[in-house]
């Protein structure tokens, strides 16, 4: 009787056990399917309100700081290359000046010298803790404030450190060991769309408005490398081919852009002018906020490199035609590429990866299996109908 | 004394660098427009500079004196390459437009009244924005009655 009772008592603690780790907590939403089939968990609906708000609180907070410190920084009228401000922490001066010659590094690389619109790069180094009278600011996303008709020369550009590049910026990690070339990405890849600002100036309406469109997810990076290191790009983060949540990843995607990484030009001609059919009024302060998982709202893979390509491949005269035309977006790229969008676009496609198969592809296996039986069934049925006889 | 030089020469830096090379671009190029077209007149010359991106425009007034001749003249960087000027009057109509002279137009007038007049730039072609452009309304003299 014990012995039950003690197997009774380890039985109902499991089912409890289980019960805990894979029901939803209290006043959290089903997912909407089988009990049978693993739920993904959501808050309480005043846990998803209050991070909602904290969200839209920290955008804020993020814009407020960054038009404060376009009007706070002053330049350092002899550098060429972007000023650079740190919050959240004090830095020893010669941190500030390892950073600054990094930078410096990277301005030279990009090929920018003095420019019509300067960048401040204002970099958030990961703060240990928030209390209630300081709320965690902005950690997680770039953000970028563009020229406007109040401050027409100047871009800023606000770069989380997060931890691990914190503790590289502060000297607790040692950046020649652990990626002194990988900072210098890192950097370069913060610079976003101020790069193209820099570089080009401002972009006419049709182009701005195209971009602001897409939230600049053709023009995140000028450099003529990956954007976190030498190939790495979006379609890295998409997977192997070879494994089965790369289809899921793929198709994940708009309709054009899939059709694109499949070569064809009229996809890839539809995923580069998605936007572009929009007459948008440019806000003022023109606050570009990139996604957290910002290759998932791409339009076109590697959508982060398509401008910077474009701008190497054509010059720089050409470039700056397009970048100013006052045409649509496909006349003034055309022009400056000299070919239709979509066929340039699905070469340059092409160098990134081999054009995907689109359509129904059962496995081989299968495919051999089904065609023995529909044999086997055509030969019986042709043999059974050649001895038949009518008597 | 080694000092006194580098504080004088740190203080001096800001007034040269301070400034971007288009806008000492333009700087430059309005002082000799203005010392080419000459000035006989103790009026003083009006000067106002800014940038502006393709397709924008800037406007700003000025009192102009009934009898005088002036010269109204409007240049922009090297990037820029069209620019049109239009004298405005008090009631916002166009008195004279220029838009021929790419990056250099100017205009010659004679106020019939002492009145407050507009001067509209249009920046109408810049290859790399924003462009730098400079207006100068230099007085040329008193034209006898």
């Amino acid at each position: 009787m014990a012995s039950l009772k003690r197997w009774v008592a380890v039985g109902l603690t499991a089912c409890f056990v289980l019960a805990l780790a894979y029901l939803p907590p209290r006043g959290a939403e089903s997912s909407g399917k089988s009990p049978f089939v693993s739920q993904s968990l959501w808050g309480t609906p005043a846990r998803q309100h209050a991070q909602a708000l904290a969200d839209e609180w920290r955008k804020v907070d993020a814009t407020v700081r960054l038009i404060e410190d376009r009007q706070r920084v002053r330049r350092d009228s002899l550098r060429a290359s972007p000023t650079i401000v740190f919050r959240g922490a004090t830095l020893p001066p010669n941190s500030v000046h390892n950073v600054e010659t990094v930078m410096d590094s990277v301005w030279r690389d990009l090929g920018l010298g003095e420019t019509k619109v300067r960048v401040t790069l204002v970099i958030e180094l990961q703060r240990p803790y928030a209390s209630a009278d300081n709320p965690t600011p902005l950690q997680d996303r770039l953000a970028y404030l563009a020229p406007d008709s109040t401050h027409r020369t100047t871009c800023v550009a606000y770069l989380p450190a997060g931890s691990y590049w914190t503790l590289v910026i502060l000297g607790k990690r040692d950046a020649r060991h652990e990626g002194f070339g990988r900072f210098a990405q890192w950097l370069q890849a913060g610079l976003g769309p101020c790069a193209f600002y820099a570089a080009y100036g401002t972009p006419g309406r049709p182009v701005q408005s195209w971009l602001a469109a897409r939230s600049w997810d053709v023009g995140l990076y000028l450099g003529a490398h990956g954007i976190a290191g030498e190939r790495f790009s979006s379609l890295t983060l998409v997977g192997d081919p070879r494994f089965p949540w790369y289809w899921d990843g793929v198709y994940s995607f708009p309709p054009a852009t899939v059709a694109c990484l499949a070569g064809r030009p009229s996809g890839c001609r539809a995923a580069v002018l998605a936007g572009a059919a929009e007459e948008r009024t440019i806000p003022i302060p023109n606050i570009v906020l990139v996604e957290r998982r910002w290759w998932r709202a791409q339009h076109l893979l590697p959508g982060e490199r398509y401008l910077g390509d474009i701008a190497r491949t054509v010059g720089r005269d050409r470039f700056l035609s397009f970048w100013t035309s006052g045409q649509p977006v496909d006349t003034a790229l055309a022009a400056a590429l000299k070919r239709p969008v979509g066929e340039w676009t699905a070469d340059w496609e092409r160098g990134f990866v081999r054009p995907i198969r689109l359509g129904p592809m059962p496995p081989l296996g299968s495919a051999v299996i089904a065609w023995v039986i529909a044999v086997v069934a055509l030969t019986v049925v042709a043999v059974t109908a050649s001895r038949r006889q009518v008597r | 004394m080694r000092a006194i030089l580098a504080l004088v020469a740190i203080a001096a830096v800001p007034t040269a660098a301070m400034c971007q090379r288009w806008e000492r671009q333009v700087e430059e190029r309005v002082q000799r427009a203005i010392n080419a077209v000459g000035t006989s007149s103790r009026l003083p010359v009006v000067k106002r500079s800014g940038m502006l991106n393709t397709d924008e425009a800037a406007s700003f007034q000025t009192t102009l004196v009934q009898g005088v001749s002036y010269a109204i003249i409007a240049l922009c960087d090297d990037d820029c390459a069209r620019l049109q000027l239009t004298l405005v009057s008090a009631s916002g109509s166009d008195i004279a437009k220029e838009r021929n002279s790419e990056s250099f137009p100017t205009l010659h007038f004679t106020a019939p009244t002492t009145a407050v007049y507009g001067i509209r730039v249009v920046m109408e072609g810049c290859r790399w924005n924003p462009c730098w452009y400079a207006i100068a309304v230099v007085p040329l003299g008193k034209i006898p009655s």
